[in-house]
């Protein structure tokens, strides 16, 4: 079967069957008979003609061969999921936490102009503090988030249209 | 001896500290705040007490409380670890005044090393190089001009109460003087309730060199040789190793560095472990920059060298007895290097990564040593510094050493957060790293010609297949073949 892959943000394919693979990215192929054998759902062996990798899932989408870390994302050929495309530039842009933390000061509220990176919310996380700019001129349509409030990577902390 | 002491701290100092009073048969007392009730310093001790909420300040800055825990516990004596209130005078002050023994330096030297003039008069006094500047705070533009003149551009401001970069400028020019100081000491303002801030000359292209110095209760005083840190990142350490490689041909340099850094000591009455930090400029002059009274992050790197146990030293003078160790019977023996590994991702101009930890690997085998303060599952908390371990290593030379490093580096799996450990690798393979070239622009540098690695073809098929074979197994219905990920490691269980 034959996987589209996205291995550290560049596209590659993968066929595989059950002893042989085919890898394919921009700048080269490498195919080979392979065995693989697991202990657990974390920690395994790959053995490619007799040379050996150790492999573990790190999780979330991580996996680690010999210490050197991939992040791999696999698209289901049969999924009928497509890749999603670039965030749109235009219409509401939600501005998100870069990484967990504490917000330590709003700068804007709803209804206000802003310009393209103005400061708009300050999140401190392990003793350094981050401002979130927006990404481009308009107006606040909405702040989701308050001074104090614990925030997680990825939320939503203010929307501009 | 102490029958029981408080650690003050968290994270992988408070481990390391109920690991020695544990081999001196001592029983030990954590501390923790809300966010830290499940840390493994909380795991490792024989008593834990609450502080109160997760923030610093209402926690592991709180004197009134680690005081009162200690007492409540019946601890003889408080290990404050390094950061919180390690170099807090009046911490030792409320230590003393309760009958407890604080472990690290009279009171009073901490509060002169406190002050970056007062120390600087005290090393100039004690015969020790300085770099030239002022030992005063600017009180007025006019003479600040006057001395930058006198000094020469480029000059570093720098705030009286700092550390860790913050109230530091650099000037080029008298038209930037008068804004450099408004900003500098609005900084310090902010991070030190104190605005002071005075004029050094800016030493080109500096090393960081600090020597470790070790006295008791009874005038015996003696130095554990240097640590080269001029890997730093915003002013922050993040390499550290012993021997520094400009003493590998000049061993002359180690000897005079030490004796200045003695002068400095006995002459702050000092006693305990304690630190004194100096620049080394390219034709090897080095001056004083400030004493850091207190167990440093990167003591590893020394014990790894000497072979001096410097927790246990430190539990040993604190309660009297006297430092056995003469200035002679110290050996400097091989090469140590420390990384730090923190919870921060490179590749996102090092912004922090605190979460859970799904998965961890630790590195082991000959020569290595993990000072590590987290487990697997436990979640980093977001409201302190991100260091979550030191790996540091030993070898028999500086080259052996580097490679050992490569290797454990490879055999530290940290999942489920972000972490610099991978850039460390890169830092091993730089030739101007094994060259032993460094200063403490080293970083910027690294990152101006830092290349893309393409990782080898083969490894990342590997990965490759692993997660696509992982991701059949979780999806597909129909039963699975033998040789795809987890089926066959679920059959080999069964069988």
């Amino acid at each position: 079967m034959k996987y589209e892959l996205v291995v550290d943000r560049k596209t590659a394919t993968l066929s595989v069957t059950d002893e042989h693979f085919e890898y394919r990215r921009e700048d080269g192929t490498v195919a080979g008979g392979y065995s693989v054998v697991t202990a657990g759902d974390v920690a395994g062996s790959v053995l490619i003609e007799g040379r050996s990798y150790a492999v573990t899932m790190l999780g979330a989408g991580e996996v680690s061969v010999n210490g050197r870390v991939f992040h791999v994302e696999v698209f289901d050929p049969r999924s009928l999921r497509g890749r999603r495309g670039p965030a749109e530039s235009s219409g509401p842009q939600a501005v998100v936490a870069p990484m967990p933390g504490r917000v330590i000061r709003v700068l804007v509220e709803a209804g206000q102009e802003v310009a393209a990176g103005e400061g708009l919310i300050v999140v401190e996380a392990m003793k350094m503090q981050n401002e979130m700019k927006s990404p481009r001129a308009g107006r606040v349509a909405a702040v989701k988030t308050a001074e104090g409030a614990t925030v997680s990577a990825g939320d939503v902390l203010v929307v501009i249209e | 001896m102490f029958r029981k002491v408080l650690v003050a701290n968290r994270g992988e100092i408070a481990v390391r500290i109920v690991r020695a009073l544990r081999e001196a048969g001592i029983a030990s007392v954590a501390v923790y705040s809300d966010a830290d009730r499940a840390s493994l310093h909380v795991r490792m001790a024989d008593e834990a007490a609450h502080l109160g909420p997760s923030p610093a300040s209402e926690s592991y800055l709180r004197i009134d409380k680690i005081v009162e825990a200690a007492r409540r516990h019946g601890a003889d004596a408080i290990h404050p670890g390094y950061g919180f209130l390690s170099e807090n005078a009046d911490f030792a002050e409320a230590c003393d005044a309760t009958g407890i023994v604080f472990i690290g330096p009279p009171a009073a030297a901490i509060r002169q090393m406190g002050s970056k003039t007062a120390a600087r008069k005290l090393a100039m006094a004690a015969g020790a190089p300085v770099v030239p500047g002022t030992e005063a705070a600017i009180d007025n533009l006019q003479s600040a001009k006057a001395t930058a003149e006198r000094l020469g551009y480029p000059v570093l401001l720098k705030a009286s109460a700092g550390g860790g970069g913050k109230g530091m400028r650099r000037v080029n020019a008298e038209a930037d003087l008068e804004a450099a100081i408004r900003d500098a000491s609005s900084e310090a303002l902010r991070a030190f309730q104190n605005g002071e801030v005075y004029l050094e000359k800016l030493v080109p292209e500096p090393r960081h060199i600090e020597i470790q110095v070790l006295g008791d209760r009874h005038g015996h005083l003696i130095h554990l040789g240097e640590r080269e840190c001029s890997i730093q990142r915003r002013h922050q350490k993040v390499i550290e190793e012993c021997p520094s490689p400009v003493m590998a041909d000049d061993p002359e340099l180690r000897h005079r560095m030490g004796e200045a850094a003695l002068r400095i000591a006995r002459a702050a009455n000092y006693h305990n472990a304690g630190t004194i930090e100096f620049l080394v400029d390219g034709d090897r002059n080095f001056y004083f920059l400030e004493m850091n009274t207190r167990l440093q992050v990167e003591h590893p790197v020394t014990e790894l060298v000497t072979g001096l146990d410097l927790v246990q030293w430190q539990l040993r003078i604190a309660a009297g007895e006297p430092l056995t160790v003469r200035q002679e019977d110290v050996r400097w023996s091989g090469s140590a290097i420390e990384c730090r590994i923190y919870a921060e991702d490179p590749e996102q101009q090092f912004m922090p990564s605190p979460g859970r930890i799904s998965r961890l690997r630790e590195p082991s085998g000959p020569g290595v040593r993990l000072d590590s303060g987290v487990y697997e599952g436990w979640n980093v908390p977001l409201d302190y510094d991100p260091l979550l371990a030191k790996l540091a290593v030993w070898a028999p030379t500086r080259e052996a050493a580097i490679a050992r490093m490569k290797r454990a580096l490879t055999e530290y799996e940290i999942g489920g957060i972000r972490t610099n450990r991978a850039f460390f690798g890169e830092i091993m393979d730089d030739d101007a790293f094994r060259g032993g070239s460094l200063t403490t622009g080293f970083l910027d540098e690294f990152f101006a010609r830092r290349k893309a690695v393409t990782p080898e073809l083969e490894s990342e098929a590997v990965a490759a297949l692993a997660a696509v074979l992982a991701q059949r197994r979780s999806t597909a219905a129909p039963p699975a073949k033998t040789s795809e990920w987890l089926q066959t490691g679920r059959e080999s269980l069964l069988r």
